[in-house]
């Protein structure tokens, strides 16, 4: 009897204690993941494009220009987005400032009106220019508001489970992550409703070393309810190429800082 | 209403052949036809359209619109708007200076009359480092007002807001000269137009309008006459951001930008005219609340009537703009804006009036409220914009919805509904040009 009890608390404690290892790990995890998903370099340059296809097949493009700047890894950011195509949109320019302790600050540049119109930073799970990506998913969920355990690790993944703090604030229950263990690049993200059934996904198609850095090169963003997707393509990255502060300002917008976009 | 329609588009259609004919002479074109190589077949390529390799860039759009009064108008068309609009934008970029051109084509059957409008023709450099210079035809907006303005005195085209054109025709283009200087963390803008440029007003051209001198609702169209001004405007503008509040402060000096003044002419009659008008305000904008905020001043000053004694000219202001915005649940976002205007020496203008009730009340409040719902992917926007003067109980609606059909194809419908309860009051006195609208555009 005094045997089973004692075997009986080693395998209760060594099971606290692995899931308090996990608990530190995952987080650490979700830390790296979060530091080689968005904050490669101190700074960076990409051109991408988006093809958005609806549940009936028509297709819509997108092509922009992003400049980064990283105030401090895991910390602030500075984003300019600048879109060349559709023509309709074309000169029109987005700038963020990414705040780890406040809302973001938005702006959108209109060229037709010569308008710097601001955005409130309200819901940022609205659709990036009429993709499937949001806002959050360009500039990045910020870790402190979701809860990780780690549900599965195989010899390359870990699979992570993230539950929103604030569940009013999120349109899923929560989202299963799995992660790359070498690079720890988030290659797949499933969002889930209350039912338990995928209703989103994302997943990386192309990844590439670029100045050692792992960079996500295509990706796919589907609505699972209807089919529907964006592709997302990049090309050109370039990191550390040494961005001042003073092009994150009002001047770009209506003068886009043309030797940084070369 | 549906059969002008039907010839509108018809005509439209037969439009869209220029462009491709012309797409296929010119080389510079090329970029245009680079939207081709995004079709799915090059998807997997490496083609992305290699337009950065020329810096010539032409795009552009063909629309075509129609508008119908919803009421009896005495001005001479039924039509509010009835026109083809062909736009071509021209950029050529080079590394130390930025060339534009944009023009409008424009068919406009509500007048009768068929125009080349140049939109932009302007270059845009930096001779020192922390310097913009741009010069040339170009639009120009600052301020923090939806739909209301208070600093910014730059041209608006009345007309076009009135009739349910693109928003952007909203802002009418000036010949300026702008520079802007950047330091740390602060701006100053200087802008000069050596020709004053007045709005696009209403003149009964197009839409009629109530005249205190005749006491009922007129369309003068090529009647009205007004003195023209000769004399240039400034504007200015000092802007920062501490803790993402944006500051500016406004300066401005040079006339009323529409004729609020009235002079005698070949001493038999009067002429409308624009007064000297000189300005300064202030405005705020920041996040608040999970919304933006923001509060503006400007104190107009009517320097030819500087103590509002003369009843011929417009008198002094204050105006006042409380706002806020805010997303209320995901893709509908809903603001609303407190607007007062405080005419100074109040009774001296009541005095002037031919019947007092005819007054605007000394402190004019307008209560504006906007509602923008997006649907289908930010596809489909719907957008209701009310204006509501509570002292001259009258007020303005617009309504709309966008479809955007594909990164070529987009239909707009809208309507722009006046009310109140008198004739005079200046939401009301466009009752009679209540319209809606309908637009169909091409990107290219």
């Amino acid at each position: 009897m005094l045997l089973i009890i004692r075997l009986l608390a080693i395998v209760i404690i060594s099971g606290l204690m692995s899931s308090l290892i996990y608990a530190a790990d995952v987080n650490e995890i979700i830390k790296k993941s979060n530091l080689a998903s968005y904050y490669a370099g101190d700074d960076g340059r990409a051109q991408a494009r988006m093809i958005i296809v609806d549940a009936n097949g028509n297709k819509q493009m997108r092509l922009f220009t992003i400049l980064r700047k990283d105030q401090a890894d895991l910390g602030d950011q500075d984003m300019l987005v600048f879109f060349s195509r559709p023509t309709d949109v074309k000169g029109t320019v987005f700038r963020v400032t990414k705040k780890m302790t406040s809302d973001d600050d938005r702006w959108l540049y209109l060229p037709a009106l010569d308008l710097v119109k601001r955005i409130s930073a309200g819901d940022k799970r609205t659709s990036f220019v009429g993709a499937h990506f949001y806002y959050e998913d360009v500039s990045g969920r910020n870790p402190a508001e979701d809860n990780f355990s780690l549900i599965k690790e195989t010899p390359e993944h870990y699979v992570i489970k993230a539950t929103p703090k604030d569940a009013n604030s999120v349109e899923y229950a929560y989202y299963h992550v799995t992660i790359d263990k070498q690079n720890y690049i988030p290659m797949q993200v499933q969002y889930f409703n209350p039912s338990d059934v995928a209703i989103r996904e994302l997943k990386v198609l192309k990844l590439e070393n670029i100045q050692g850095f792992p960079t996500v090169l295509h990706a796919k963003m589907t609505r699972l309810t209807d089919g529907s997707y964006t592709e997302m393509q990049f090309r050109g990255v370039k990191y550390n190429i040494g961005l001042p502060d003073s092009i994150f300002s009002e001047r770009s917008l209506r003068t886009p800082p043309k030797a940084w976009l070369k | 209403m549906l059969r002008p329609i039907v010839i509108a588009i018809a005509i439209f259609l037969n439009c869209l052949i220029i462009p491709s004919s012309a797409q296929a002479e010119t080389p510079t074109w090329q970029s245009a036809a680079a939207v081709d190589d995004w079709s799915e077949e090059s998807w997997d390529d490496d083609n992305w359209g290699e337009e950065q390799h020329s810096p010539w860039q032409v795009t552009g759009f063909i629309e075509a619109a129609y508008g119908q009064f919803l009421q009896d108008n005495i001005v001479s068309s039924t039509q509010s708007l009835t026109e083809l609009r062909g736009r071509i934008n021209v950029d050529y970029s080079h590394s130390v200076f930025q060339l534009t051109a944009k023009g409008d084509v424009l068919f406009d059957n509500v007048i009768n009359d068929n125009q080349w409008q140049t939109r932009e023709l302007n270059i845009a450099f930096s001779p020192v480092n922390n310097l913009d210079i741009k010069a040339g035809r170009q639009v120009l907006t600052w301020g923090t007002g939806d739909y209301v303005f208070l600093n910014d005195l730059f041209a608006k085209d009345w007309q076009s807001f009135f009739s349910g054109r693109d928003d952007q025709y909203l802002k009418a283009p000036s010949d300026s000269i702008k520079a802007t200087w950047y330091g740390q963390n602060l701006s100053i803008a200087l802008v000069w137009t050596p020709d004053f440029t007045p709005d696009n007003f209403i003149t009964g051209e197009r839409f009629s309008f109530y005249s205190l001198n005749d006491l009922a609702q007129v369309a003068p169209a090529q009647y009205f006459q007004v003195d023209q001004t000769t004399g240039s405007q400034w504007s200015s503008r000092i802007a920062t951001t501490i803790n993402s509040v944006e500051y500016a402060i406004y300066g401005y000096r040079g006339y009323w930008p529409t004729p609020q003044g009235m002079k005698m002419a070949d001493n038999t009659s009067l002429l409308p005219y624009f007064p000297k008008l000189n300005s300064w305000g202030a405005s705020a904008r920041m996040p608040l609340a999970n919304g933006l905020f923001n509060v503006e001043y400007a104190n107009y000053l009517s320097l030819e009537d500087s103590n509002g004694s003369n009843p011929l000219i417009a008198n002094s202001q204050h105006r006042f703009l409380l706002g806020y915005e805010t997303e209320l649940f995901k893709n509908f976002t809903a603001s609303g804006q407190f607007y007062l205007e405080h005419t100074q020496d109040h009774q001296a203008y009541v005095n002037s009036l031919p019947m007092m009730e005819l007054a605007v009340e000394q402190n004019r409040q307008v209560v504006t409220l906007r509602f923008t719902y997006r649907a289908m992917q930010q596809r489909l926007q719907w957008s209701l914009f009310n204006f509501y003067s509570p002292t001259d109980e009258d007020g303005y609606l617009k309504a709309s919805v966008d479809y955007r059909y594909s990164d070529r194809w987009s239909v707009a419908l809208g309507s722009n509904i006046f009310y109140g309860e008198q004739a005079h009051t200046f939401f009301a006195q466009h009752e009679q040009n209540t319209n809606a609208w309908l637009r169909i555009t091409a990107q290219f």
